[in-house]
């Protein structure tokens, strides 16, 4: 290694893994910076935790090398690394107090009983829970004891956390209360952290960057805004938020421009794309719910003006989620207002969904 | 029929069983213990035991006996216990059934199998003795080493079912957990996995230390004439000499150990940390 070479705080190089004949993981390329925040997103069996359980030391890579602060940590045991780690199912020691499974890793540290008990108390107010250290984890709630596997992780002051769907096991308002202490005890604190999840919301709102990964291949690796609004393949635009998605062949193309016609025959507009196409090639064209406006009446704002007819209507607090059906096709559609029984009977009988092109994204079939 | 008198008549065969046959006899061996040769009330029989160091030594050796076979099935059971309860379910069903299958034969039959194994022209000293390891054949049998042999083999099952079921509970990602924050295996056994398992320890060293006292057979084949324990003693006088009042009080003080023993250790064990941990 070069003595110029930059050092990662964590660093995998063509890491892969088999289990039996079963390639797990492949090919998994990722440098995190210093203070990142960088989540492994995909749906289960996609290798995310596989690889968490690699960088920890409880799984051994079949190939490649896994580098922690510049050092090669192929075959160094678990207990070795000076790792955080935070487990789905919490995982405190039952048989010791709140303060004794705080102190478990400093005992092990050798760490003196006055510096021990000043770190347990500060950790325990990072968390917000000063009151609870004589306690034992079942007397308390899933929230609490979370907080206290956070806390735990990270009084050894870990060169590294690693988070292993770590608010899963938590009800709704819960877990985002708790997903909003993440990002504040990131910010407080600025360790290295990288966190497993199926949840986008979650992976969307704490990261700095993302990789998301689908068959134990990693699709793309890029901030929330990236993933979001330039997604590398149909796996990460479908998995990341809600999306229509209208199969058909491109009819006519005009530089960055061009438009589309679906399967059942509506003319979609695109602008903006970053892909070439050549007329005839069959593709996809993706609209968020978010992107479309529903409306009385054509709007001279935007180049794709369809009529449609309002099917389903669901009031879910903060906005309004619709199923508009357009000639062969059903839209999904997001609107922020509310609608009332009027309207949506009116509706029903006949609306105007309109999106401007470059909320289109349009993709090659895949192997067409 | 109310749902009262109902649960009263299906229950009143097994009470009835239980009070004829268990509960009767006991009090009127109770009453026996307290009998002189005239039938007379007394505490004679009860007088002799702590008078003569000759009984009170045999109840020491059956204390000595029970806790050495306790201490033997806790180490052996502990490790086969531990691999029940990482192995899979199929696993876990095949050790099951390996533990358990000796149980299918009497125990006075294994028991001789041990005297075939251990005795003076056993394998166990042929071989030694082949391999010029040993010249004279080692004691094996008919002392107190043999008897332990003989009730480790007949109590261990019990032991490691006790320990495995309380194994089974406890949640793997622990050991995960300690070995993250920096504890090697050993450390991990000695600071999460043993004292998690502290109930079925406590289940399984009372089953086989009450079991061991009480054990008669196997005292009785692998201890000979020379090793006796307070249920062969009390045995032989019911059997043999017809002192039928001092075997009832011999039992009965053999009963009153076992329970003032065990009801100390469980205190002992049982203080306030693990009432609030283990509590359900």
């Amino acid at each position: 290694m070069s003595f110029l070479a930059k050092v990662y705080d964590v660093e995998l190089r063509n890491i892969m893994k088999k289990f039996q004949n079963n390639v797990v993981v492949q090919d998994f390329n990722l440098q995190v910076e210093q203070g990142e925040f960088v989540s492994f997103l995909g749906p289960s069996g996609c290798g995310k935790t596989t690889t968490l359980n690699m960088i920890a030391g409880f799984l051994e890579p079949d190939g490649g090398d896994l580098l922690i602060k510049g050092q090669r940590m192929n075959g160094v045991p678990p207990y070795k690394r000076e790792l955080g780690m935070v487990f789905q199912t919490y995982s405190l020691f039952p048989h010791m107090t709140v303060a004794e499974n705080i102190a478990y890793g400093l005992k092990l540290r050798k760490v003196n009983k006055a510096e021990m008990k000043e770190r347990v108390d500060r950790v325990l107010s990072l968390v917000k829970l000063p009151n609870v250290a004589d306690r034992y984890p079942k007397q308390l709630s899933g929230g609490q004891r979370q907080r206290i596997a956070i806390a735990r992780a990270l009084v050894i002051e870990p060169s590294l956390l690693l988070l292993d769907e770590p608010l899963s096991n938590l009800d709704a308002k819960l877990r985002e209360e708790l997903r909003d202490e993440l990002k504040r005890l990131h910010h407080e604190i600025g360790v290295t952290t990288i966190f497993v999840t199926h949840d986008q919301e979650e992976a969307l709102s704490l990261s700095d960057r993302i990789v998301v990964l689908n068959h134990g291949f990693v699709e793309q690796i890029g901030t929330p805004l990236e993933i979001y609004n330039e997604p590398a393949s149909e796996f990460v635009h479908t998995f990341i938020g809600k999306t229509n998605r209208l199969e058909g062949e491109v009819v006519e193309v005009n530089g960055d421009r061009l438009t589309v016609r679906t399967n059942e025959g509506l003319l979609i507009h695109a602008a903006k794309q970053t892909r070439k196409f050549a007329p005839n090639q069959k593709v996809i064209a993706f609209v968020r719910p978010e992107k479309i406006q529903l409306s009385a009446t054509e709007s001279n704002e935007a180049e794709n003006n369809v009529k449609g007819e309002l099917q389903i209507a669901s009031f879910l607090g903060s906005y309004t989620e619709c199923e508009v059906k357009v000639g062969g096709n059903t839209l999904s559609v997001k609107v922020q207002k509310l609608i009332d029984k009027a309207t949506e009977q009116e509706a029903a009988k006949g609306i105007v969904c309109y999106w401007k092109a470059e909320d289109v994204l349009i993709m090659p079939t895949e192997r067409g | 029929m109310s749902r009262r008198l109902s649960v009263t008549l299906l229950t009143a065969p097994a009470l009835i069983v239980l009070l004829g046959v268990f509960v009767i006899p006991m009090l009127l061996m109770l009453l026996l213990s307290f009998q002189d040769a005239q039938q007379a009330f007394s505490l004679e029989n009860y007088a002799l035991f702590f008078q003569d160091t000759f009984y009170l030594e045999i109840l020491w050796r059956t204390i000595r006996v029970s806790l050495w076979t306790v201490l033997a099935t806790l180490l052996l059971g502990y490790p086969v216990a531990m691999f029940m309860a990482q192995a899979t379910g199929k696993m876990r069903g095949i050790v099951t059934m390996c533990i358990l299958a000796p149980h299918l034969i009497s125990v006075v039959i294994r028991n001789f199998g041990w005297v075939v194994v251990l005795g003076e022209k056993g394998w166990i000293n042929e071989t030694l003795i082949a391999l010029g390891m040993i010249e004279t054949p080692l004691r094996l049998l008919y002392n107190e080493l043999g008897v332990v042999i003989g009730l480790t083999d007949s109590f261990i099952a019990y032991m490691v079912l006790a320990l495995a079921t309380s194994l089974y509970s406890i949640d793997p990602s622990l050991n995960k957990a300690a070995s993250i924050l920096g504890a090697s295996r050993a450390r991990t056994f000695f600071s999460v996995t043993l004292p998690l398992s502290l109930p079925g320890i406590v289940a399984g060293t009372t089953l086989v230390f009450s079991l061991s006292m009480s054990a008669f057979v196997t005292p009785a084949l692998m201890g000979g004439t020379s090793v006796k324990v307070i249920p062969v003693l009390a045995y032989e006088q019911i059997m043999s000499t017809l002192n039928w009042p001092l075997g009832a009080a011999l039992a009965f003080l053999l009963l009153g150990s076992t329970i003032v023993l065990v009801s100390l250790y469980t205190k002992l064990i049982e203080n306030k940390r693990y009432k609030e941990v283990f509590a359900s």
